[in-house]
């Protein structure tokens, strides 16, 4: 096996979510970013992203809400230092078939016609990871945002296989994958099958007007809520 | 898929010689059946089959049209597209499992087989897990924790749901290969149309 050999650098999230289990996580990792609407969880994610660009990695953003242009405006605010020849995005809101092209200022987009379109989605990932190899990114940072939109066009069970396969492409890509869902949007059944797919979560809560995190699975106990 | 029977092969090919080198190489390990067109390809498909090697290029009925008609059957064999010419993704997107370019060596005829073998198994090992995971879910979400610590089928689910996992990632080499990543993809989404 190839993968995860001990000289891969881990990821290091702390400076996006200041928790000791976010400190060295394996290249090939997967974590389930859970939490109620409007409580950041894509906020997070984009950040752990723009962090990693920052850091020279490469970037991979799946959305099934926002147009690509957008997202890339958004996350390049966030990561003005980043090479954009190492940013990418598969936007699933496409109209028509399904492409690819890098943009004037040298990103990646890859468009979809919709999120139920798991094969384009597996394309359009394809290309853009090997976009970024391409450009040097010899590890990178995925976000796919959100899995509760994919879970409206497809059933719980596809959308777990879905995870499966992807986490075990990322997985061997060496790249670290975050998958937001928002948890007020579905049954507990639904949410705990999800989970199953993932290597770890960060789970979001907002409590007069804080918002808080943990981490679980990842190290060790479940880590204590935090402010962030 | 026959289990742990012998895997079938059928090879539609419209040359006897070259299905005959296929036959030669394959019969060994596989049970072996051939066809000398699309339409004798379809008779000779059944739920039997695990793996069928499809010419292109055919009098009569074209490989892409057995492949539809095949789909159509909604058989769950592999099919792999005997080619001249070397095609990109478009031939998953088709609904193409693989393709081999002429002229096809033996070694690669049998890596192409097994890897599409392996596919089948990874597709049901992923069904398994899948249905390991909601009965864990629901065991968890009706029984409390005292109670799920002694319940011995609970403990094996959970046994078993590791194990699974862990032969998942050692098939296919964990998914490392792109034409397995979208190929199984396209394969989820098949299920659902």
């Amino acid at each position: 096996m190839s993968r995860s050999s001990d000289s891969e650098t881990m990821y290091d999230l702390t400076d996006v979510l200041d928790f000791e289990a976010l400190e060295s996580v394996r290249p090939g990792s997967n974590i389930l970013v859970s939490g109620p609407a409007m409580s950041g969880k894509e906020d997070l994610a984009l950040s752990v992203l723009a962090d990693g660009a920052e850091r020279d990695q490469g970037s991979l953003v799946v959305t099934t809400g926002d147009r690509a242009e957008n997202v890339l405006e958004d996350f390049l605010d966030r990561a003005p230092e980043a090479d954009e020849s190492r940013v990418s995005v598969v936007d699933c809101r496409g109209d028509g078939s399904r492409r690819g092209e890098a943009t004037a200022s040298g990103s990646y987009v890859y468009h979809v016609s919709s999120p139920g379109d798991l094969t384009g989605i597996g394309i359009g990932i394809t290309e853009c990871l090997e976009y970024l190899h391409n450009n040097g990114a010899e590890s990178g940072r995925f976000a796919l945002t959100s899995l509760s939109t994919m879970l409206t066009y497809t059933d719980r069970k596809t959308v777990f296989k879905f995870c499966h396969v992807l986490s075990s492409r990322f997985d061997s890509a060496g790249y670290l994958g975050l998958f937001t869902i928002d948890s007020s949007a579905h049954d507990d059944q639904t949410l705990q099958v999800i989970k199953q797919a993932f290597d770890g979560m960060i789970e979001i809560r907002e409590e007069d007007g804080r918002r808080e995190a943990r981490v679980l699975g990842l190290a060790g106990q479940p880590t204590d809520w935090q402010e962030f | 898929m026959s289990g742990s029977e012998t895997p079938v092969v059928l090879i539609v090919e419209d040359e006897p010689d070259v299905a005959e080198t296929y036959n030669l190489w394959l019969a060994d390990d596989y049970e072996v059946r051939k066809a000398g067109s699309g339409d004798e390809g379809l008779a000779e498909l059944d739920d039997e089959v695990d793996v069928v090697l499809l010419d292109r290029m055919m009098p009569g009925l074209s490989g892409d049209e057995v492949l539809e008609r095949i789909r159509e059957r909604g058989l769950d064999c592999r099919v792999a597209m005997v080619t001249a010419v070397e095609p990109d993704f478009d031939i998953l997107e088709m609904g193409f499992d693989a393709y081999l370019c002429k002229p096809i060596r033996s070694q690669q005829l049998h890596e192409t087989v097994e890897n599409l073998l392996e596919r089948s198994a990874y597709d049901d090992m992923l069904q398994e897990y899948y249905s390991l995971v909601e009965k864990q879910a629901t065991l968890e979400a009706t029984k409390g924790s005292a109670e799920l610590a002694d319940n011995e089928e609970y403990l094996e689910l959970r046994e078993r749901v590791v194990e699974l996992k862990e032969d998942l990632s050692d098939t296919l080499g964990g998914i490392d290969d792109d034409e397995d990543f979208i190929a199984t993809l396209r394969g989820l989404s098949d299920v659902e149309e």
